[in-house]
């Protein structure tokens, strides 16, 4: 044994460290108790009426650092880009061609950031591999994990050699359209991850996030090249695709908030405490980027505006959702309550949806 | 949910009217499977300073004083519950279904393991537990949750906890008999007055969000006073409506692009 103290108590000389533990590297002693406990309990809780266990959580709470928001956002955005890039291919190929492959490049170059986002959120970065190690349906995770592992190359070599003369470029320009079917998950995916969840607001907001992820990401890619500058040729179409992102963006939002009402518990970091304030900024932030893009006139600086304003709008947006899901899982209440009013297993008998 | 099972399931039968809070589990737990200590805190929640199960406890003692008498019983108006809390081994188990890893297998003995060896800890299970039971540990970067002592049952021995207990209130054994066992003991208690016991999670049809629970509990309140969720579901089981609804958006982002591209055909010059 090192002469690091491991919290464990055991002298080696007398017994190996062999148990199902064992190979738990402590550093430090576990803080978590401080953190969850911070001054004494003064009494007994309730046991009638609306109880708790000392108001502790039911749930753990996510364990994802900054990097997995932001992840969100990135990879919203590759996604958007790709699916792009295969609407334009399809219809102007030849005379959007490089706003393609910038799209590409974007996809492509936002799947390596995403990709390096996610490693160092992992416990152990080292075998971020074994994403990759089996294919699991069951986990939204796990179907991310292969369609960013595919989108992020897909999207990088078709950039390079999409329109260009022979077979190379034949196979790049048809590998892109692949790319694209690549990038709708890859937009949409993260809200179905949050959704597979036990946290109450994420698994009550199912239905509606989705809308909402897909179309942040339309509005973060509008965003991006209102800070860039649009190429002319591709300008009127980002306006359109960006307006639509925003309206369904601030639309789905609504939704969400007005699925998580069924049970007032369940909504209540969507509207309180730091969750509900991010929440509210985003909502204003995109609000504000859709009124300037659609303002008559043509102006570099309001365009520059509207697209910093859309992309701060689609990341507070990320982090609001992550952060009131991690305020939902230290309050019981609202897993206790979306269960008794019956959105817990209850639903699924009940409802009309299948699963 | 147990493929090719060459073991009967095993399991846990927790009867929380035998529990006399003695950690005896909690102790064992600790010593078998050399889990680092929690550190020495003082949190006034009666005698619980264990708090929780997390990534270094696999089980936790529950203590609950209660202001009113059990049913049945003369006296003051005030009941001991206790409650020895593990990971349950669902039957459709949360964790397992979210693991992109495979790191979370289910053994030949029914339970679910996390092979420390394959988890990189990307956390996706810490969410997924409608539980709130497995969790991962910062200085180690991986998750941990009880074993069912996988290695004590590849030599045919009792689980530490179950082994530990001076009042068989943790019960170890095949699931069936467990069950058996336990509505037997459920009669009972009915029958000498206690009317308030019940099992918690003992099959598919009293949980049928976890398809049961194979460490299953008798209670003798509410689920939510001893921090146990009333209608636990395994998120798996609702994800194909956000599925459907990611399809939709998906294809409307396509349709959008497409459309604009469309749209902006007549506007714009050459790229």
């Amino acid at each position: 044994m090192s002469d690091q103290p491991d919290f464990r108590q055991i002298d080696s000389s007398l017994a190996m460290l062999t148990g199902e533990a064992a190979g738990q590297q402590v550093e430090q002693q576990d803080q978590h108790l401080a953190r969850a406990v911070p001054k004494p309990w003064p009494d007994a809780p309730a046991v009638a009426g609306d109880p708790t266990y000392y108001d502790r959580p039911v749930l753990k709470q996510p364990v994802w650092i900054w990097a997995v928001p932001l992840y969100f956002y990135v990879g919203g955005l590759s996604g958007a880009a790709l699916t792009m890039a295969a609407a334009a291919q399809l219809l102007e190929g030849s005379r959007l061609w490089r706003f393609v492959k910038d799209c590409r490049l974007i996809g492509g170059i936002g799947g390596g950031i995403g990709s390096a986002l996610l490693i160092i959120d992992l416990g152990r970065p080292s075998r971020f591999l074994n994403m990759l190690r089996v294919f699991r349906p069951t986990s939204p995770m796990s179907v991310g994990a292969w369609v960013l592992a595919a989108a992020a190359p897909v999207g990088l070599g078709t950039a390079l050699w999409s329109h260009k003369p022979g077979f190379r470029g034949r196979t790049a320009d048809f590998v892109g359209l692949a790319g694209g079917a690549l990038g709708m998950p890859l937009a949409g995916y993260t809200a179905v991850l949050l959704s597979n969840s036990a946290i109450p607001v994420w698994q009550a907001g199912r239905r509606p996030m989705p809308f909402l992820f897909v179309s942040s990401s339309m509005a973060s890619l509008a965003s991006f090249y209102e800070i860039l500058g649009a190429p002319r040729a591709a300008r009127t179409t980002l306006t359109i695709f960006g307006a639509a992102g925003r309206v369904a963006e601030i639309a789905a939002l609504k939704a969400v908030e007005k699925e998580a009402a069924k049970v007032e518990r369940v909504a209540r970091p969507l509207h309180r405490g730091a969750s509900g304030i991010v929440l509210k900024i985003a909502g204003a932030l995109n609000a504000a980027s859709l009124i300037l893009s659609l303002w008559p006139g043509r102006s570099r600086k309001r365009q520059l505006a509207a697209g910093i304003l859309g992309t701060a709008g689609s990341i507070a947006l990320r982090y609001g959702i992550y952060y009131a899901g991690c305020a939902s899982a230290r309050d019981p209440r609202a897993s206790f309550h979306q269960q008794r009013q019956g959105y817990g297993a209850r639903e699924l008998e009940q409802s009309v949806y299948p699963g | 949910m147990t493929p090719a099972a060459t073991e009967p399931v095993k399991g846990f039968f927790t009867d929380t009217t035998l529990c006399i809070g003695c950690k005896a589990c909690e102790v064992a737990c600790k010593q078998w499977n050399q889990l680092p200590d929690d550190g020495l805190f003082f949190t006034g929640m009666s005698y619980d300073n264990t708090v929780e199960l997390g990534a270094s406890t696999w089980r936790h003692v529950a203590f609950i004083e209660r202001p009113a008498a059990l049913d049945g019983r003369q006296g003051d108006a005030f009941s001991w519950l206790f409650s020895s809390d593990v990971c349950k081994h669902c039957a459709r188990a949360g964790c397992l279904e979210a693991c992109p890893t495979g790191a979370i297998l289910r053994t030949e003995f029914g339970s679910v393991y996390v092979q420390p060896d394959v988890c990189n800890g990307c956390g996706y299970c810490v969410v997924n537990c409608p539980f709130g039971v497995i969790d991962r540990r910062q200085d180690d970067g991986r998750a941990w949750k009880c074993t069912l002592c996988y290695d004590r049952l590849k030599s045919a021995m009792t689980p530490a906890c179950a082994k530990s207990c001076p009042t068989e209130s943790i019960q170890f054994g095949n699931l069936d008999e467990l069950r058996a066992k336990a509505r037997q003991r459920v009669k009972e208690l009915h029958q000498r007055g206690m009317k308030e016991a019940y099992l918690y999670g003992e099959d598919a049809a009293s949980q049928p969000g976890t398809e049961g629970l194979h460490a299953f509990f008798l209670l003798t309140e509410r689920p939510e006073v001893y921090n146990l969720p009333p209608d636990p579901v395994v998120p798996t089981k609702k994800v194909a409506a956000a599925w459907t609804s990611m399809a939709m958006a998906a294809l409307g982002m396509f349709a959008a692009a497409l459309a604009s591209v469309a749209l902006g055909r007549r506007a714009g010059g050459r790229a």
